[in-house]
């Protein structure tokens, strides 16, 4: 047996489970644009840890990513100790602990509400849920059809808790500092919160509720059953199962004594009894140690030590798996044949700059959501459904979601230093500055120079190229309601500069009212492999708007330029 | 002159005569500038390297920083803070003339200086690449502050203000602590570039800062909408950043080709004089660039620089 240091091993596993999280939740605030702390680089590190999204980005990106070293170290560390990632590292794992910990008087009722209405042979088959989820993630990134974003334990906690925890969180801490109108509180108090526990301000996202309620189920499953999620769903911890099912490190006695059955009252993981015919499953027992220091008989023993009465390893058996694969592979290979998966995006849909070919950044993208999350102007939002079943929750830019603000700033390059799996590139600050997100088009029936003869050079002033996208194509003077006499400029996109960060679209006067986006702007943004959208259709005839009497002298004019003749140059 | 400006004149010489021995022999001067710019503009342009010294030697011509910041008071320092560049693209005002700014405001007894703008790119990226946070916080001192303004969390920071004599707009929100209730000397920092729409961006246009709503309607009649922001805003003191110049692609720029290094700091009292001198470094005239000719319409200032008191140095 492996004795403990100083206390007993479930206090040690208590102490780097709070550890863990703590890290994680301090990576998770750190995953933020802080010009006098540039980001650590450890921001994915708890992806990048995770050996299924690591086999699947490979699989499906037909590839080897250097990125995911630490699932490495963690599938050696199983395979010689165990499913121990489950009990004493996984951060959703160590927040179902503690949710349990908060709600056991009532999850004491539902439990046994739960476990006396379903029978056995219903609870049977919902174990091996988690080996058809698996088996559906790995072939299906076989197939180039990846799924992994929906089941993935940490992509959903992370995207759980930056499209809807975070903003949630600023926004009470915020209400509750206005409402409570304290002086030392908000003089004190709240530049303390502002400076270390919130974000910098409150952002916004698609898919916020879906998000927040995938999660949300995961901890109510917790009232039905301990631990619920990781030992009949989580397609991780199937696979870190199934890779330390035959660990090093096993439990004596290796059965549960007849006249007692404690252990297999209080584990966690239901890793001990009935459902193991007797045994101890080490596929599922995630090594807590609980009942090493609560068996009444203090005869339970972790060590090197095999049990003379052998283990039951897996809760599978071989005809299980290969049913449990079919099944699952069939899921991608249906979905597959309906329809998607062919790396065919939608005109609008802009991947962030660095990102790899659509169908690769489908692949490689773990939907971890930390790219949307460090996005300093908010412009990366989920998708829904807009690249097909398969790239729910994949990033991209949506350059009118808030008025003058949502728009890819040029020297920023945060969304690839915190991409996990290099599907959005780590580029250099010259690099990415003329990286192509897309291009732009005007839409002559919305621009206002070109459909109503107003005067508006918005996105000339904005484009941030140092020889800029949006040229002037005609200028003519005109009469304004007042009867001023106005120069009308009438701009056009130069697609050869243009890189498509959106800044025009997002800063565009036309469908807003008081910060508020009503419609469509008068210069949209494509992607760069789409056809040209064909709203540029006034391109060789540009119109003109009550144009100003010849006869006015030059010198009442107040600009300048206007007395030029109007001059058009031709694209 | 009439009978009271010539009251106002002894009054004024009176009490500096009086004053003066006890306190310092600048405040004659003060008082002389003072009385002097009543009756004319005066603008100060000054070139050299140096850019502490010129800022102080430029605010000294019009009488001295105390003509414009009175002891406890509060004061805000408008420099352009717009765009994600760095101080040698010419894309915001130069830090060194913002801090020399700041310094003069707290020689001079200030309460509270702030410093703020509202930027055009992200204020985290902007406020850290235009050098101005570090410039402004290298003064060490805890009157002053350099504050970001967030359209999100600031929102209820702007508040509208209606403009009785706008030609173009009627009303129009205002960034609360830029207005006279919370401010009693706006000192307004704008840098010298190059504009599409405008033609050039300097003293007028630099009220766009602290202006909340939809910045983008201002454009549908630049000039006009400009001057009428003017209107409401009314800096004490105007001190131009022509150190660096940007001639074309602005307002943001980004080339070092399209900067020009000109050395030159222009102040005065009166925005649209500062605008209509700062035209010639432009190779342009007053009447080129629409705002001066709409702000001197409304009466807000002097672009006629045959008419205004220039101290050359």
């Amino acid at each position: 047996m492996i004795k403990p240091l100083w206390i007993p091993w479930r206090w040690w596993r208590r102490i780097i489970q709070l550890t863990l999280l703590v890290l994680f939740v301090w990576l998770f605030r750190r995953t933020e644009l802080d010009s006098k702390a540039p980001l650590t680089g450890w921001e994915g590190v708890f992806f990048r840890m995770d050996p299924l999204a690591g086999a699947v980005a490979m699989t499906a990106g037909r590839c080897f990513i250097a990125l995911f070293w630490p699932a490495l170290v963690l599938l050696v560390f199983t395979a010689l100790l165990g499913r121990f990632f489950c009990g004493w590292i996984c951060p959703l794992g160590t927040l179902l602990d503690y949710f349990h910990a908060l709600t056991r008087p009532l999850s004491r009722r539902t439990n046994s509400l739960v476990r006396r209405s379903i029978p056995t042979r219903v609870r049977k088959p919902v174990r091996f849920a988690r080996y058809v989820i698996l088996a559906a993630c790995l072939l299906g990134a076989v197939l180039s059809y990846p799924l992994l974003g929906y089941v993935d334990p940490f992509a959903l906690l992370t995207r759980g808790l930056a499209f809807a925890g975070d903003p949630t969180w600023y926004k009470s801490v915020d209400a509750s500092f206005n409402a409570a109108q304290w002086k030392w509180g908000t003089d004190t108090l709240q530049p303390f919160f502002q400076k270390h526990l919130l974000p910098f301000r409150e952002g916004q996202f698609y898919l916020a509720g879906a998000s927040a309620l995938i999660l949300g189920a995961i901890f109510a499953l917790e009232l039905i059953g301990r631990r619920l999620w990781c030992r009949d769903l989580c397609p991780l911890g199937a696979m870190v199962g199934l890779i330390g099912h035959f660990p090093f490190i096993r439990r004596t006695p290796g059965k549960v004594c007849k006249n007692c059955n404690h252990c297999a009252h209080i584990c966690r993981m239901g890793a001990h009894g009935p459902d193991h015919a007797g045994g101890v499953s080490s596929a599922t027992c995630n090594l807590c140690m609980d009942c090493v220091d609560e068996c009444p008989q203090a005869i339970i023993k972790f060590g090197f030590k095999r049990p003379k009465v052998s283990n039951a390893t897996v809760d599978i058996s071989r005809r299980g798996l290969i049913a449990a694969a079919v099944v699952g592979g069939a899921i991608p290979a249906l979905a597959k044949t309906v329809g998607g998966g062919d790396g065919k995006a939608a005109a609008r849909l802009l991947r962030p700059p660095g990102a790899v070919d659509e169908k690769k950044f489908l692949s490689l993208c773990v939907r971890c959501g930390l790219c949307m999350k460090v996005c300093p102007t908010n412009v990366l939002q989920p998708s829904a459904l807009e690249a097909g079943v398969e790239g729910m929750f994949s990033p991209h830019l949506t350059p009118r979601l808030v008025f003058e603000q949502t728009y890819c700033e040029q020297n920023c390059t945060l969304c690839g230093q915190v991409c996990p799996s290099g599907a959005i590139g780590h580029l250099l600050p010259e690099v990415k500055r003329k990286t192509v997100i897309g291009k732009a088009y005007f839409d002559h029936k919305l621009c206002l120079p070109w459909a109503k003869g107003v005067a508006c050079i918005r996105c000339e002033e904005m484009c941030p190229l140092e020889d800029k996208a949006i040229k002037i194509q005609k200028e003519y003077d005109a009469l304004d309601e007042n009867g001023q006499t106005v120069l009308i400029q009438q701009p056009r996109v130069d697609r050869n500069l243009c890189v498509g960060c959106g800044i025009c679209e997002s800063n565009c006067p036309v469908n807003t009212k008081d910060n508020i986006i009503q419609g469509p702007a008068g210069i949209c943004v494509f992607r760069a492999d789409a056809a040209d959208p064909g709203m540029e259709f006034l391109k060789d005839n540009p119109p003109t708007f009550n144009a100003a009497p010849a006869s006015q002298p030059a010198t009442s004019q107040p600009a300048g330029a206007s007395s030029k003749p109007a001059t058009r140059k031709k694209e | 002159m009439d009978r009271r400006d010539f009251l106002k004149q002894v009054a004024v010489w009176s009490t500096g005569a009086a004053v003066a021995p006890m306190f310092d022999i600048r405040s004659i001067v003060a008082a002389e500038a003072a009385a002097a710019a009543k009756a004319q503009t005066v603008l100060s342009v000054m070139k050299g390297k140096d850019i502490a010294a010129m800022v102080a030697k430029a605010v000294e011509a019009l009488g001295g920083i105390s003509a414009f910041v009175k002891k406890d008071s509060r004061v805000v320092i408008k420099p352009n803070i717009g765009w994600d560049r760095k101080p040698e693209q010419a894309g915001n005002t130069n830090p060194e003339v913002v801090k020399a700014v700041v310094k003069l405001a707290l020689d001079a007894g200030a309460k509270q200086v702030m410093v703020f703008d509202r930027t055009c790119n992200e204020a985290r990226l902007t406020y850290v690449s235009s050098g101005i946070q570090a410039a402004v916080e290298s003064v060490k001192d805890p009157r002053v502050q350099c504050i970001m303004i967030d359209m999100k969390k600031d929102a209820k920071k702007f508040v509208p203000v209606d403009i009785k004599d706008g030609k173009s707009i009627n009303k129009f929100d205002f960034y609360a602590s830029a207005l006279e209730n919370e401010c009693d000397c706006y000192i307004n920092v704008p840098v010298a570039k190059h504009h599409k729409s405008a033609i050039l961006t300097m003293g007028l246009k630099n009220v766009m800062g602290v202006i909340g709503g939809n910045r983008a309607d201002i454009h549908k009649s630049i000039h006009e909408r400009i001057a009428d922001l003017n209107l409401v805003v009314r800096p004490k003191l105007t001190i131009l950043d022509a150190t660096r110049i940007l001639l074309r692609n602005g307002p943001q720029g980004g080339k070092m080709e399209d900067v020009k290094e000109c050395d030159t700091i222009i102040a005065s009292a009166d925005t649209v004089a500062v605008d209509a001198y700062a035209t010639r470094l432009f190779d342009k005239k007053p009447e080129d660039v629409g705002a001066i000719a709409a702000a001197k319409a409304l009466g807000l200032g002097e672009s006629d620089l045959s008419k205004v008191k220039v101290v050359e140095a």
